[in-house]
Formats: C-alpha cells, structure tokens, sequence
C-alpha cells in the first residue's frame, strides 16, 4: 500500500466527510452550530485542504491551506495515524483555537468514526443507516479517484478511462459524479447532467450491501437491482478503481 | 412484432448465482457479455439449430454471436455431429490417443498455408500460451511485444495491471505498442537488443468496445521483416479470426508466413479443440516443451474438426461468410439511414463491428441493441460480431425488419433527436 495515496484518501476521501456529516447528522450540526472557525491540514507529498465552519454549517474546500488554525503534519504517515486514531499530535499554529481542536472538531471526528464503524444493532437503526450508506457510498468514490490520480497501477487503470463523466448513484437519492479527463479523476456530489456511463444501485439497501461486500455487482444485475449503461470501458476501469478502495481501508 | 419475455432465464439467473460465481461467469454473462439492460437478453439457451437458438422461455433468435465465434456452418450442423458422434461410440478420452490425432493434424496442416505441424489443445488461451513458451524455448529470451488492447485469453501474462488477481510481476515482460505502427516495434527492438522472443498479434485490430481497424498496407510484410532481421518469433493469434478470413490462415490472407498461428473456435465448429500450428524451424523447440492436458487427444473434437474443415473447404465457407456479412451490413447501414441514424461497422465482414455514429455514450446503441435482441435478433452491445454459413437470405431480411423497428422505438425514447 502506498502511504502517500493512503493519506491522500485520508484528507480528501475520509476527512472531507466531515461536511456532509455536518449536514446528515442532527448530532453533528449540534456541535458546529455555535462554530465560526476554519482549521487547515497541510500534509507534505499529499496537499492541503481547509474544514470551514459557518453559520451552522460546514464546508471543506480542498487544496486552501489558509485557515485560523493550521495543522502541520511531518509526513503522510503522521498524518495516516492520526486518521486511523493513534495518538500523534499534529503542529499546530495559532494556540488560541487549540480548544477548537481538542473539543469539537475530536466530537466530530468521534461521529465520523462512529458512523464509518458501523455494528449491526447500530444499522438496525434506519437514520444511522442512512447516513452510513450515504458516507461509506461518498468514501469509496472520493477514495477512488485518490487512487486514480495517485497510486501506481491506478493510475495506469485511471490512463485508460475515456475523458467524461460517470453518473453513480440512485435514482432520485444519492448522486456521485466522477469526472474523468486526460487521466486524472475527481468526484464531486451531485447528478450529471450529460453522463458518458452510468451505475445505478436501485436502492440504499443495495447500495450499502454492494459497498459492504454483502452482495455483488452481479446479483444485483440478475435481480435488477444494478444497472449499467453507457461507455462501459469507463465503468470496467472505474470499478478496478473501486476494487483497490478496500485495500486501502481496511 | 412479439417481444420476448424471460421469466425462466430470470429464475435459472437468480439459481445460478446461488452456486456459479457471477451466475454466468466470463464472456457469455451478463456482464463480461455488456447485456444492457439485461432484462432485454435471455441468459440461457435450450437448443440451437443452424442459425438460430432458442432460449428456456421457448424465444427463437437468430445468433449473430455464434457462440462468440465457434459456429461457423451452423449448429448442430449434421455431417460433423455424425462425425463426432460416430467417434463417440467407438471412443473419445482414452489412455492412447486415437489414429486420428494424426488425421486432423495432416488437415490442419493440408489446410493452413504455414503449417508443418499442428499441437491440439482445448481452448484458444492454451495455444497462446504454448505459442509463447515455443518462442520463448527457440530463442532463449524473455520479452514479448504485444498490441495495446488486444487480447489474447485469460492467462495471467495477457491480462492487464489493475484486474482483479493480476499483479505487476505477471506483466512485466511484456512490451505494448499502438497498432499500425511497425517503427514502434522497431524502436523496442532497437532498444533492447536480444531480449524479444516474440511479437504477438491478432491478424487485425478488433478489440471490445472499440472500431476494428484492418492492418495498413505494408503493415504486416513490415513486421514480418523485423521479426527475421532480429530472430524474433512471429506469432499470429488467428483464434477469433481462424477460418473466417481465409480456410489457409488469416496470415495467408494478410500476405505473410507466420512462425507459430494459433487456432480454436471456428475449426470444429464447436467441438473443443485449439491447434498451435507451426513452421518446421518452430518444431524442436514445441517438442522440447511438456505442455498437456487431461483432455487435449480426445477423439470425438478431432473427428468434429475433420468433418467441419472438410465441409468449409467445400463450401468455401470463408468467402461464403464475408458475402453474407456484407449484404447483412450493407442492409443494416441503410435501415439505419432510412431511420436517421448512421450506423457505424468497422472490421471484416464475417465478424463486423457496429455502433452509432455521434453516441459518444453509447447509450442509443445500447437501446437498438436492446429492442433487436427483444425482437429475436440476437447482437451483442460492444464486441464484434459473427456470420455463420447456415444464415439464409430470409434472416437477413428479417434482421432488416427487426433493425428498422427497433430503430423507431429509440427515436420514440429521444423526442430532442426530432428536435435537431
């Protein structure tokens, strides 16, 4: 596994959830609704991206490094352990909002990790399971185009999808558009409009057990609970993509 | 027209992937097989018969996949069924091979111009794979050049980085270069001196997914040149093409002598059978190699395949076929035309490639595709696709009906085409 394109995925796969938990969960709003701060991670090899909080809102916005409070780390490493929950201390600069990170942006972090680590008496409850799907759904495709544009045999697959968009997601739900062009991949939230392929889970139910390795791709093809359309070639090489994201987070 | 419903395919589908990997694994799925939508396709067949199948729910469709290529005089065709079958009483998997081994050998190589010799195997990827230990034995090297895109079966050496189960070690001695361009050959070979056993190549560009495109003039006699000036090992992967170009190998038809031409789907017309045929300079090397298997001199493909290569000489099946595909195509572009469509077919003829022109998704193709397929005319979405001999006049009439219906309904399902 390569470390670079690991925190890679951590920052901009896994952190950036941070957003959309904000908005999903009623327990996370709770916690940023008094918040007006931005707090940036600059990873060396990897980039840099800023958690801003707002009105009750949060937005992540990658590649801007300004922020009230910066968090440097020495090496993606670092950074990797800090995502996966071992105790390292980024350096930080501005002491005043020190208190920002040892209390709400960790309550937040908890929350994330507490929807991305899902038992099954806690998916037994549908809102949980909702933004559990939602995330994990999030997660792998934001992951896949890190892998895409950074790991060594992504990138050769990522060279020979097609220049366009795939549309991923579920009628009237969910919806992930990656774009890919000259090699290089990047997803953002929200439905194409002019779709090169397209991949559709049916449902949530489908699509959490597809993105858990509860079912396959091809049960849900017989039961109809899977589609595919369009520019295949992009959908094969995407879901080679897709294949690597476990490796990965595990 | 009737379309057809697949309650039984459903349920077979929904039992099958309760104990088959993916239900129907490989290229004859759903999915390797681009079935889109797959409730347009039936997933099983109960019996086929010249030119046609039939599926479990009873839907008849003219197969213009033909077993992705084995069927070539037609199923079931009744002098190589009795030929086979007559082998099967006397015997078929036996501690000695039959006399016959040595009969289809001296067919094979009666028939493919470049033949001195012929090794049996099952399928197409086996010869391949013998091919490439044969040049790799003759020449005491390890590097082999291929096209990009092209393929050559399912072992680990002729898959791409990325695919589940590959990794980087099962490919690192292979070279890609584009298709059509001997100087980039010539610049590997430049490059690396000594070190290519083999190029390796289909006898033309017919990938999945993608335009064939036939070899420029030149291109072939080109690459034949530097494979002798540098002792390389030329190796013609005519599986797909074997017999539907020309019954003396699609090298011949092409212009050149291969060194190793390998040959499986169309020369027994279904039986299981692959011949590596090679020049006497190839012999020593294929006999120093110990490649086997438990099924690879059985007698009744052997017979088949006399039988089958019998009759396509007599029918001068390779000709016989382009005719066919070229009436079939002609027909198909203009229904397109006549609809406001312009179909795309690329290839030869005997094994076309088609898609829409201006359908940068592909979407629309898949749609026409879909509605034939309902309709009993049976094409897949993105390979090529395949004549047998037995298709008849009348079916290729009634493939024209079935295009320009299915045409209309996708006119119907985009209004903004009529707006243009």
């Amino acid at each position: 596994m390569d470390i670079v394109t690991k925190a890679k995925i951590n920052l901009f796969a896994v952190l950036r959830n941070i957003q959309d938990l904000c908005e999903l969960d009623d327990v996370s709003k709770d916690i940023i609704k008094n918040e007006k701060t931005s707090v940036s991670f600059n990873v060396p090899d990897v980039g840099c991206a800023t958690l801003v909080f707002k009105d009750g809102k949060c937005t992540f916005e990658p590649d801007r490094s300004s922020a009230q409070l910066k968090l440097w780390f020495t090496s993606p490493d670092h950074f990797n352990k800090l995502v996966d929950g071992e105790k390292t201390i980024p350096i930080f600069i501005n002491i005043l909002k020190v208190g920002f990170l040892l209390s709400t942006f960790t309550k937040l972090a908890d929350r994330l990790s507490y929807f991305l680590k899902p038992t099954e008496e806690l998916l037994k409850d549908r809102k949980y399971f909702e933004i559990n799907t939602i995330l994990t759904a999030y997660t792998a495709f934001f992951a896949m185009c890190q892998i895409g544009n950074s790991d060594e045999i992504g990138k050769i697959v990522a060279s020979k999808i097609a220049d366009g968009e795939i549309a991923c997601g579920i009628p009237d739900g969910l919806q992930v558009t990656i774009t890919v062009k000259g090699g290089a991949m990047s997803a953002r939230i929200g439905k194409s409009e002019n779709p090169r392929a397209i991949m559709q889970f049916a449902d949530l139910d489908f699509a959490h057990d597809l993105l858990n390795g509860k079912t396959s791709s091809y049960k849900g093809l017989g039961e109809g609970k899977f589609l595919i359309k369009g520019k295949v070639s992009m959908l094969d090489q995407m879901s080679k993509l897709l294949n690597m994201v476990s490796h990965y987070l595990k | 027209m009737k379309l057809n419903s697949y309650v039984k395919s459903t349920e077979l589908f929904k039992r099958a992937l309760k104990v088959v990997p993916a239900g129907i694994y490989g290229h004859l799925g759903p999915a390797e097989g681009c079935a889109i939508p797959i409730t347009a396709f039936p997933m099983f067949s109960d019996r086929a018969e010249g030119a046609y199948f039939w599926d479990v729910d009873g839907n008849r469709f003219i197969d213009y996949m033909c077993a992705y290529g084995p069927n070539i005089l037609g199923y079931n065709d009744p002098d190589v069924d009795a030929a086979a079958l007559a082998q099967l009483k006397k015997g078929n998997c036996v501690t000695c091979p039959s006399e016959l081994l040595i009969e289809f050998a001296e067919t094979m190589v009666d028939t493919v111009a470049m033949a001195d010799w012929a090794f049996f195997a099952k399928n197409g990827g086996d010869v391949v794979q013998f091919a490439t230990l044969v040049a790799k034995a003759k020449t005491n090297r390890k590097k082999l050049v291929l096209v990009k895109g092209f393929y050559h079966g399912v072992d680990p050496w002729c898959q791409h980085i990325g695919s589940s189960g590959i990794v980087k070690e099962d490919v690192v001695n292979n070279f890609y270069i584009d298709w059509n361009v001997p100087e980039q050959f010539e610049q590997l070979v430049k490059d690396h001196p000594g070190e290519i056993a083999a190029f390796v190549s289909t006898p033309y560009c017919h990938p999945a997914m993608a335009d064939s495109v036939l070899p420029a003039p030149g291109y072939w006699q080109k690459i034949r040149k530097i494979c002798d000036d540098n002792g390389i090992v030329l190796i013609v992967d005519d599986v797909r093409c074997g017999f539907r170009l020309n019954l003396k190998g699609s090298d011949y038809h092409y212009g050149i002598k291969a060194d190793l031409e390998c040959f499986c789907k169309a020369i027994a017309n279904g039986y299981n059978v692959s011949a590596l045929c090679g020049t006497e300079e190839m012999r020593g090397a294929a006999e120093d190699i110990m490649y086997t298997g438990s099924y690879w001199l059985s007698s009744v493909p052997f017979a088949a395949g006399i039988a089958a290569i019998k009759k396509m000489k007599e029918f001068d099946v390779a000709n016989v076929i382009n005719e066919k595909g070229r009436k079939l195509t002609n027909g198909l572009v203009d229904v397109a035309k006549s609809n406001g469509f312009k179909l795309v077919i690329s290839g030869e003829p005997s094994m076309w490639f088609m898609r829409l022109d201006d359908d940068p998704s592909t979407i629309m193709h898949q749609e026409w595709v879909a509605e034939c397929v309902k309709r009993g005319v049976f094409f897949t979405n993105h390979h090529n696709l395949f004549i047998n001999a037995a298709l008849t006049d009348d079916d290729i009439k009634y493939t024209w009906d079935v295009a320009d219906e299915a045409y209309k309904v996708v006119r119907q399902m985009h209004p903004e085409l009529n707006r243009l």
